[in-house]
């Protein structure tokens, strides 16, 4: 017989709810669409302007709607710039809060510049500004991962090293599945840069679904509530079959010459969907990990290592 | 810190010593005026407080343990007074984004109230499962180890109101000698099964596996048994690898985009 007190859970269980799982998914999206619209800005051509420029104004409404999330998850929100009272770089949730504000002045920089400058006059003001916000994006990308195998939670402790490169492969794939919706229904798009954005999108996916791999057999019992639990009907078929697998056949796919909207939005809605599914499974079956003792006891009886 | 003024102080709560009586219980929550938990029949043993909370700061777990404890005993129970560790290495501080939890110059672990904004990232943060948000104000709570009874040179209501010193409040460092000296004690009378928790055994450790907890307790079973974790390494242990991880994931990314757009470079 299991040792254990009463069955009853060790941890406590996270109080997040919607807006945090809803968050890492908008934080994602501005992270990759601002990481590509730079890529494409400083590695490109003329071909990939429809790109860039999605890529220049989607990352600020959505770090707006980052913020507004985070603080109405908080417990007393109106006591939200206590985040900035200090800045602790051991702390993932300090960082992120600082990461956050940060990134939000290179998205509302580029924004602006985009917007008040849409011939190619201030161009390399534009490219300095997307290179120097790429860390700031890359941070927000993968950060989140960071701050949930930072916990005691058996299913975000048992990962911990893969939870952050899965979330930074994820938000590179919402990226560019958000830049090409946008590409697809403005109709700004050309066959030369929604060519390359595939090219990140097979890229992206691909990673996301070997470390997603990796980091389930690594996870072994733990990861249950991923797999078995009442989460995993939205995980599997949702996060893993219409976010991951569906697109990556997609793609399979022998193109026509001219791309078409429709396909293309399409792939783009179920990437959308699958990060969203992914990072809600991970939050909510996260918290249903908590109350599990066993998992965290066979955590903290095997070491982390 | 720790001034130079401040010893460390903590707790060693001796299991071996309770009686379930959960005065302590009540002694906290009358002096810390937390509010009740409304009751809940368990139906499971004599505790129907089920663990610690935002708005419980000590918590009696009762286990009914056939041959358990004292030797030839054919029922035993074991009965524990949980409450924070008081981490030297403390997960909830190290967590907190705002400043609100901090060091006191007790050495205790304290939620400062007009700070804590209710993030929550202190509750997955402790692996103990001890702080939890408060329904009533939304803000995390748990043991101030009596902060204010500390400043005016009292124990804490717990420690103060335990009738056979099962919970007991002083200097640290004289805490361990005599936990040490306790567990001797009961070894040589034939209690094999008595341990330490919060020295070695159940310390929160840092990355150089260092680490103990200003709250000790002498176990008469696994940790297990009480719902208490056996090995304990700090959450923030994570944060450096899995940030180098997160980093040279984003970079390789970036590369491959770059090659994606690329004709330069």
């Amino acid at each position: 017989m299991k040792t254990d007190y009463y069955g009853l859970p060790v941890l406590k269980r996270p109080h997040w709810q919607w807006e945090i799982a809803l968050y890492f998914w908008t934080g994602g999206i501005a992270a990759g669409t601002y990481l590509v619209a730079a890529i494409a800005d400083l590695f490109g051509d003329e071909h990939d302007r429809p790109t860039v420029r999605a890529g220049r104004l989607l990352p600020l409404p959505l770090v707006l709607v980052s913020a507004a999330l985070l603080i109405k998850d908080l417990g007393r929100p109106e006591k939200f710039y206590n985040m900035l009272r200090i800045f602790k770089l051991k702390s993932p949730m300090s960082a992120g809060a600082w990461g956050l504000f940060a990134f939000g002045g290179f998205a509302g920089l580029s924004a602006l510049l985009e917007a008040v400058a849409a011939a190619d006059n201030l161009r390399l003001l534009r490219r300095l500004v997307g290179l120097a916000g790429a860390p700031f994006g890359l941070f927000l990308g993968g950060y989140t991962g960071v701050l949930i195998a930072a916990t005691a939670i058996p299913l975000w402790a048992g990962n911990r090293l893969l939870w952050g490169p899965t979330f930074i492969a994820s938000a590179f794939s919402t990226g560019v599945a958000a830049i090409e919706a946008a590409l697809a229904l403005s109709g700004r798009g050309n066959r030369e840069t929604l060519g390359k954005l595939d090219r990140v999108h097979r890229l992206s996916l691909t990673t996301e679904a070997a470390l997603l791999a990796a980091g389930l057999a690594r996870l072994g019992p733990s990861g249950r509530p991923l797999t078995r639990g009442r989460w995993s009907s939205l995980f599997v078929p949702g996060a893993l079959g219409v976010g991951l697998l569906l697109p990556l056949l997609l793609g399979l796919l022998p193109r026509r010459r001219e791309p078409s909207s429709g396909s293309t939005l399409l792939r783009a809605a179920c990437v959308l969907l699958g990060g969203l599914l992914l990072r809600t499974c991970v939050v909510y079956a996260g918290k249903d990990s908590a109350d599990d003792p066993h998992a965290y006891f066979a955590l903290t009886r095997r070491g982390r290592r | 810190m720790i001034t130079d003024a401040q010893r460390p102080v903590g707790f060693f709560t001796d299991s071996s010593l309770c009686i379930g009586c959960k005065a302590c219980e009540v002694a906290c929550k009358e002096w810390n005026q937390l509010p009740a938990d409304g009751y809940e029949f368990l139906a499971t043993s004599y505790d129907n407080t089920r663990s610690l909370s935002g708005t419980t700061w000590r918590h009696v777990a009762f286990v009914e343990a056939p041959g358990a404890g004292a030797p030839g005993a054919q029922q035993t129970w074991l009965m524990l007074s949980d409450v924070c560790k008081h981490c030297e290495h403390a997960g909830c501080l190290q967590a907190c984004p705002t400043g609100a939890i901090v060091r006191t110059e007790f050495n205790t672990v304290y939620i400062q109230q007009d700070v804590c904004n209710g993030c929550g990232y202190c509750v997955p943060a402790c692996p103990y499962g001890v702080v939890d948000l408060s329904p009533v104000d939304h803000q995390a709570h748990k043991c101030t180890l009596c902060y204010d009874r500390q400043r005016g040179g009292l124990e804490p209501a717990c420690a103060k109101a335990c009738p056979t010193d099962s919970i007991q409040f002083g200097y640290l460092d004289e805490l361990q000698a005599h936990a040490r000296q306790r567990l001797e004690e009961l070894r040589q009378r034939g209690v094999g099964a008595a341990r330490l928790y919060g020295l070695d055994e159940g310390a929160a450790k840092d990355e150089r596996g260092e680490g103990t907890l200003g709250s000790l307790f002498l176990l008469l079973d696994e940790p297990e048994r009480y719902n208490l974790p056996a090995r304990v390494e700090l959450p923030q242990n994570t944060v450096v690898p899995s940030s180098v991880l997160t980093a040279a994931a984003g970079l390789l990314l970036w590369i491959g985009a770059a090659i994606a757009f690329g004709r330069k470079w």
